[in-house]
């Protein structure tokens, strides 16, 4: 009797057809995303490349030449104060709105989360500011932190207190775009919080309970490190959306008093849009771009090194 | 295996027809959508087949007036159909750049005297020299006002027709003025009595003057004076000292001059010396003044439209700017211009040309915007009783009007030195440190510029 030799060719064949199948399905899969791709590239990638190329050159806008300058963008930006005085109020906005933002985002998603009475009222309510522009924020809060009329002051006087001149005091102004800012907008780490909390597996707090924890330990010693991988995309996303403010310091202060609010997009806004030297707001841009980035990397590096651990 | 690509092939054309769709509906300009959305800022007038888009940044009630001179315009020429967009002016002059670059401007838009250079040199402005009489054109160049005529000349050549002519003058509240003792159609003459004036109407909550024993700055209820905005005041004030923010060649930075320290300091002086204005940070001078808690207000003709449509209760009282300084009167004048793009051509620069010329001779029903008209007959026809702010404001801007210099840089040369005043002001820096820093920067920027 002949043997056939017939498992090794079905196999081959199962095998050619699995190869086929995962190929389809990875084609098909990218077809999926690229729209996302093309207009990712069109509109992000293009542009950041087209701004890198700029900011080597002298390009100021409908000017028939744009001559290669080399490094000048960059030289001039090391020696602008405007720019390190931006970058240094910029920077002390994002720390302040990081840091107040992370924490009351987590402690509404701990209350939030909890079976309470009006449970999903609260959601709504404190995820609801995230949904207004910028320019409604501003000019409702520029009307709320208005040192004559503003009716923040008015409920101080109540308990006694002198008018606080919110936005024109150069060492509270900050704080105060800060303060607007996370109203505004920790609903939405709240929402992040919210399903990491829910991510945490509920026999761990449980075994803790045995283990005699109260619930300060509890958070102390389970939410907490859970939470690591969450409060990382939390702080990293929330700096880089910070370190980019613009609108409320326009809106509200102008940049003032003096310069005390005055910051790196603005500094680019004005030098670009309004001064037409693109080619060194594009530098501008690139400078902010590597900022991002190095704090990105140390922050992942703080964050993310017990994870590795 | 055939039938295996029939879902990828379905992906492929779902994902070529989305594409498609979203780069249609991208494309789409929204001036051939069968039905447009207007926003309350676009304004379509008329149904003519030649169309015309003209942008402005009126976005206060002088947008409504213009909508309506565009729309009687539009009434009387039925071929022509107008789109008018109003847009705050940070944002018109992000799009009107953008709309520049790409080729594709507006047939009409309106900017100041002083961004002609800025614009010009970009060679994207029309010159109009032959829309007036010494070329040959229909407007007569005598009947436009001085100093801003003169100022619409870049390199010889004229660019835009003037509408108007707006600035700084002086808004007093007659209810304070009257409770002080003081006579409110008296304008204070110097500075001294400019400051004497204030400290009468500065009140404490004790009722106490600045002038007087126990009187607490930190608590004041009703002001005498304020800066307001710190451009045209600063300005004003500077150039009534003798002093400019540049030399006359425009080659070097004089702002921390003799004059610029007397100007600086004198502002200054209201309100750290004499108590008599806030700083200015924060501190909402339309409101005050609309709340009977500001006596004088330096401010904009176009300050009329807050005094009589937002707050018809006020009673009040405008002049020329006083002057403050030692050397001359002097008062911060711009004007509203219009332009076309050079690149605009055919019937569409006819009827561009059309328009701006039927804007300037509306002079009368702009006026109610509070603006000044920019032709003198114009202003010989305006009524004491409806125009007094238009009327005594325009005197001041015949008299001692100065244009705010137009330089390539203009918006620059603002941005440089306007927070350092604010800054002085505010009492965070020295008044010495803020003009030199602001002279640095200007200086900078002219060098920059050859």
């Amino acid at each position: 009797m002949q043997k056939v030799a017939t498992g090794p060719t079905l196999q081959g064949r199962i095998g050619q057809f699995q190869f086929t199948l995962r190929r389809q399905e990875a084609v098909t899969g990218f077809l999926f995303i690229l729209p996302f791709v093309a207009f990712f590239v069109i509109f992000r990638v293009w542009p950041a490349i087209q701004a890198i190329l700029m900011s080597f050159r002298q390009w100021e806008v409908l000017m028939p030449e744009h001559p290669y300058i080399g490094l000048n963008n960059f030289r001039e930006l090391m020696n602008d104060d405007l720019w390190w005085l931006s970058l240094r109020n910029t920077s002390l906005f994002a720390v302040l709105t990081v840091i107040g933002n992370t924490l009351i985002s987590l402690a509404a998603a701990l209350v939030v989360i909890q079976p309470i009475r009006f449970q999903t009222l609260y959601r709504v309510v404190f995820y609801a500011p995230v949904l207004l522009s910028v320019s409604s924020v501003c000019v409702i809060w520029s009307w709320i932190l208005n040192k004559e009329f503003g009716v923040l002051n008015y409920f101080l006087s109540k308990f006694g207190i002198a008018p606080v001149p919110w936005t024109a005091d150069p060492n509270i102004v900050i704080p105060s775009l800060s303060l607007v800012t996370i109203w505004w907008g920790f609903g939405f780490p709240m929402l992040v919080f919210m399903a990491g909390l829910q991510a945490i597996p509920e026999h761990l707090y449980e075994a803790a309970k045995i283990d005699g924890a109260n619930a300060w330990q509890r958070f102390r010693f389970v939410t907490l490190p859970l939470l690591r991988p969450t409060i990382l995309f939390v702080t990293v996303t929330q700096f880089i959306a910070h370190l980019q403010v613009f609108g409320q310091s326009f809106i509200i202060t102008g940049g003032g008093p003096g310069r005390s609010s005055y910051t790196v997009i603005m500094h680019l806004y004005y030098t670009a849009w309004r001064f037409y030297r693109m080619g060194y707001g594009a530098a501008m841009a690139v400078a902010l771009g590597i900022v991002m980035i190095v704090l990105t990397l140390i922050q992942f590096r703080f964050f993310g090194r017990r994870e590795e651990e | 295996m055939r039938r295996s690509f029939v879902p990828l092939a379905f992906a492929a054309v779902s994902v070529l027809l989305l594409m498609v769709a979203m780069m249609m509906f991208m494309s789409t300009p929204v001036l051939a959508q069968e039905n447009p959305t207007a926003t309350p800022i676009v304004a379509e007038a008329g149904t003519g087949a030649i169309q015309l888009r003209y942008w402005n940044g009126l976005t206060g009630s002088d947008g409504v007036t213009m909508n309506e001179m565009v729309a009687k315009f539009a009434e009387e020429n039925p071929e022509v159909s107008i789109r008018v967009e109003s847009m705050a002016w940070a944002t018109y002059f992000d799009k009107l750049l953008t709309s520049l670059v790409a080729g594709d401007p507006p047939e009409l838009f309106l900017l100041h005297h002083q961004e002609i250079p800025q614009f010009a040199r970009l060679g994207v402005l029309g010159a109009t020299d032959d829309m007036f009489d010494y070329a040959g054109g229909p407007l007569p160049a005598a009947d436009f006002a001085e100093p801003i005529f003169s100022a619409t000349v870049y390199n010889g050549v004229r660019y835009g027709v003037v509408i108007d002519n707006h600035g700084w003058g002086l808004w007093v509240n007659n209810d304070l003025f009257e409770a002080a003792g003081l006579d409110p159609s008296v304008r204070p003459a110097n500075a001294e009595e400019y400051i004497r004036y204030a400290t009468l109407l500065t009140l404490d909550a004790n009722g106490k003057h600045p002038n007087e024993e126990g009187f607490d700055p930190e608590n004041v209820v009703q002001w005498g004076a304020c800066i307001s905005w710190l451009k045209p005041t600063f300005l004003s004030t500077l150039w009534q000292f003798g002093g400019d923010i540049v030399s006359e060649d425009g080659k070097t930075a004089t702002i921390n001059s003799e004059a610029g320290h007397k100007a600086l300091q004198f502002l200054y002086d209201l309100i750290y010396v004499h108590h008599v204005a806030p700083p200015p940070a924060g501190f909402d001078s339309w409101q005050t003044f609309a709340a009977n808690k500001l006596a004088m207000i330096p401010e904009g003709t176009w300050f009329r439209n807050f005094v009589t449509l937002d707050n018809p209760d006020l009673n009040w009282t405008a002049h020329g700017l006083p002057q403050w300084g030692d050397v001359r009167p002097a008062t911060w004048v711009s004007s509203h211009v219009l332009y076309w793009p050079a690149s605009l051509s055919g019937e569409k620069l006819e009827w561009a040309r059309k328009l701006a010329i039927y804007l300037s001779e509306q002079g009368l029903y702009w006026a109610t915007s509070g603006q000044v008209p920019g032709r003198l007959s114009q202003r010989a026809e305006l009524d004491p009783e409806v125009f007094p702010s238009n009327i005594a404001i325009g005197r001041a801007f015949e008299e001692y009007g100065v244009p705010e210099l137009a330089s390539p840089y203009s918006t620059e040369l603002v941005a440089a030195f306007e927070p350092e005043i604010d800054a002085a002001l505010n009492n965070l820096k020295t008044i010495d440190q803020a003009l030199n820093d602001a002279n640095d920067r200007i200086q900078a920027i002219l060098d920059r510029g050859g």
